[in-house]
């Protein structure tokens, strides 16, 4: 019983994280018709930039630097937008890749200037470190922070999308872009709000998760891998989907842990390989026109 | 294989399609071989007189020019846009590496079987990737791509894990830089050669209008998935052929070759040169690795100047290199004027006067 707690403690927190990601790649889907190979980027920025802001000290600086950062990610994802993706909503899919790759690279290398190449580390604030007890399992307390901002960004986007104009203005936009544009909205300062909200989901996981992990080169490229792999299984541009997606990746990930540890890391893509299978469009995905 | 190449005949005669650039006059076909014998020429001078470094370095390039054409087989001339073909150039190169390592394969025979185990291999991934189409596809291909770096890494055992597979699985003779150099130009010619052919064949025709026009090509009567599938394991072929290349180059092979990121590379090198030229792939090659290789020397940046270069072409070139050759020429014959019998002369004849028809 022990054992089990901690397992779903943990796979619980590892897809809440990477819901968060994904949830913003997913909603700059659903809103743009734009795949963003560069917004794991957006995920090391944030993390990096709570390793700046936070220092060493671990207290109420920490939350401040989490906020502070999916903030300036929030506006470098605004630049990113205006001075890259808006060119290339609307294009091949092959024109978007190359493009939001071509970003991953100029921004990987900004970031070694920034940062450096070496790992970093923020250890958790004061009141959420340590573990908790509970049915005799050891529980970190810090992945109870985890799920519960997952869920909270899982609540604040439903109620965004289902009960606000701009949820009805991002839905139809995907629709009917021109008749939306007739009615008198501004199709490019929404873009501009979808993308740069889809930066700070991202950022805002990769700060939240900075007391977990150790931040380092290359957390963009294999984030993204990861948030796609969800995407593709949710179904690109639903935001139910992705959820659902996330908890797939993660007990996949634990369950291959348990299994057969040489295996473990190649269950998610036959996870995803699976779904693909049987719907090529993704679990909660529509058939593409 | 000969009925559907008899029925591809007959759909590019039903479409209408005019006529590959292949034939033309006898005077542009000499012309066209004559640049090409020279080009391969000055490769080959190239590489013989070069320090053992750089030629070196040449080789590498012009093995990385197969792996661009083969991919750009599926990208540019069927419209599939592939994060997968590394996985391909794995197969190829681990063929060779643990052909080696477990002791159960010479070399001459891990360079033969090579390509077709990524032939082979294509089958089953070609059949699962083909049941998803355009954004999906790159995904899917993408995450076979990973799941084959993953695998290469994890299983430790088989392929030598992170560290890969070193040592000198590649015979004495191959040794000598200008020797393995020749051995590589000389494998690379004759493939292109061949894909050359494959593009200009019926099949090649037909595979362009799927990807111009997937439901007419469908109402013709013809197996769009089949013709695909095909496509699509011809492509894994050399692609692996490319891969087994790598082991001569480098003496060895590692999970990074046949990760997503690398399998971006050679439609990088597509997108550079431009992906609907046939030897657009081939320049984008040289051009990507020598930035590269001539970047990391002098700057740490090589990933910020590609990113800027890829960014440039991909927004204001999107016909790559190529595109940008065309239309040069086509700028150069309007301020010429008219050569009797070019084709431009009809095009100027309006912007001089135009003089009695």
């Amino acid at each position: 019983m022990a054992r089990f707690l901690t397992e779903t403690i943990g796979t619980l927190s590892d897809a809440g994280s990477l819901f968060v990601v994904a949830a913003g790649l997913t909603l700059v889907f659903g809103a743009m018709r734009v795949i963003n190979l560069a917004h794991g980027t957006f995920y090391m920025y944030g993390a990096f930039a709570v390793t700046t802001f936070a220092g060493t000290a671990s207290g109420l600086r920490f939350w401040v630097a989490v906020v502070v950062a999916a903030l300036v990610v929030a506006a470098l994802g605004a630049v990113v937008q205006l001075g890259v993706v808006r060119f290339v909503v609307g294009k091949e899919p092959l024109t978007q890749l190359v493009a939001t790759f071509a970003v991953l690279y100029i921004l990987a290398d900004v970031a070694l200037h920034l940062w450096g190449s070496g790992a970093r580390s923020v250890s958790a604030p004061l009141g959420v470190s340590g573990t908790f007890t509970l049915a005799g399992a050891y529980l970190p307390v810090y992945d109870l922070v985890i799920i519960g901002t997952a869920v909270l960004v899982g609540l604040v986007l439903w109620l965004l999308l289902s009960h606000t104009s701009l949820g009805w203005m991002i839905r139809a936009a995907v629709d009917d872009p021109e008749l939306l544009q007739s009615g008198g909205v501004n199709l490019r300062r929404l873009h501009l709000a979808v993308f740069a909200t889809g930066a700070l989901l991202a950022a805002l996981a990769g700060a939240i998760v900075t007391p977990q992990i150790s931040v380092a080169p290359g957390m963009d490229q294999s984030i993204i891998v990861s948030s796609l792999l969800v995407v593709v299984i949710g179904g690109l541009g639903s935001v139910v989907g992705t959820a659902f997606a996330a908890l797939i990746i993660g007990i996949a990930d634990t369950v291959g842990t348990l299994v057969d540890p040489t295996w473990a890391s190649t269950f998610m893509y036959f996870a995803v390989i699976l779904v693909l299978v049987v719907r090529p469009w993704g679990l909660f995905g529509a058939p593409e026109r | 294989m000969a009925r559907t190449t008899s029925s591809d005949a007959a759909v590019v005669a039903a479409l209408g399609v005019p006529a590959p650039a292949a034939p033309g006059s006898f005077a542009s076909r000499l012309g066209r071989a004559a640049v090409l014998v020279a080009f391969v020429a000055l490769v080959v001078m190239l590489g013989l007189t070069l320090a053992p470094a750089n030629a070196l370095e040449l080789q590498y390039a012009v093995s990385l020019t197969l792996f661009a054409v083969a991919t750009n087989l599926i990208l540019g001339f069927g419209g599939l846009v592939s994060f997968g073909q590394g996985v391909f150039y794995g197969v190829g190169a681990y063929t060779v590496a643990l052909g080696w390592m477990h002791h159960s394969l010479s070399f001459t025979e891990a360079m033969v079987l090579a390509p077709f185990f990524g032939a082979a291999a294509a089958i089953p991934l070609g059949m699962l990737a083909l049941r998803t189409r355009r954004l999906y596809f790159s995904l899917l291909t993408l995450t076979l791509s990973q799941l084959a770096y993953v695998i290469a890494e994890n299983q430790t055992n088989l392929t030598g894990g992170t560290n890969g597979v070193f040592g000198a699985m590649v015979p004495s003779w191959l040794l000598d830089p200008h020797t393995s150099f020749l051995f590589t130009v000389a494998i690379v010619a004759v493939a292109i050669a061949i894909l050359w052919k494959i593009v200009h064949s019926p099949f090649g025709l037909v595979l362009r209008a799927i990807r111009d026009n997937r439901e007419r090509v469908e109402a013709l009567g013809v197996n769009v998935y089949a013709h695909e599938l095909v496509a699509f394991v011809i492509s894994a072929f050399f692609c692996s052929l490319a891969g087994s290349l790598f082991v001569v180059y480098s003496q060895s092979s590692y999970p990074e070759i046949l990760n997503w990121t690398a399998s971006g590379v050679p439609v990088f090198m597509a997108v550079i040169g431009g992906m609907y030229s046939f030897f657009g792939p081939v320049v984008g090659a040289f051009v990507y690795e020598f930035a590269s290789h001539y970047l990391i020397e002098y700057t740490q940046d090589w990933q910020l100047v590609i990113g800027v270069v890829l960014l440039a072409i991909v927004l204001l070139r999107p016909d790559g290199l190529a595109g940008s050759l065309g239309s040069l020429r086509a700028w150069l014959r309007r301020r010429r004027p008219p050569v009797d019998g070019a084709p431009a002369a009809a095009a100027a004849a309006p912007e001089s006067g135009g003089g009695p028809s």
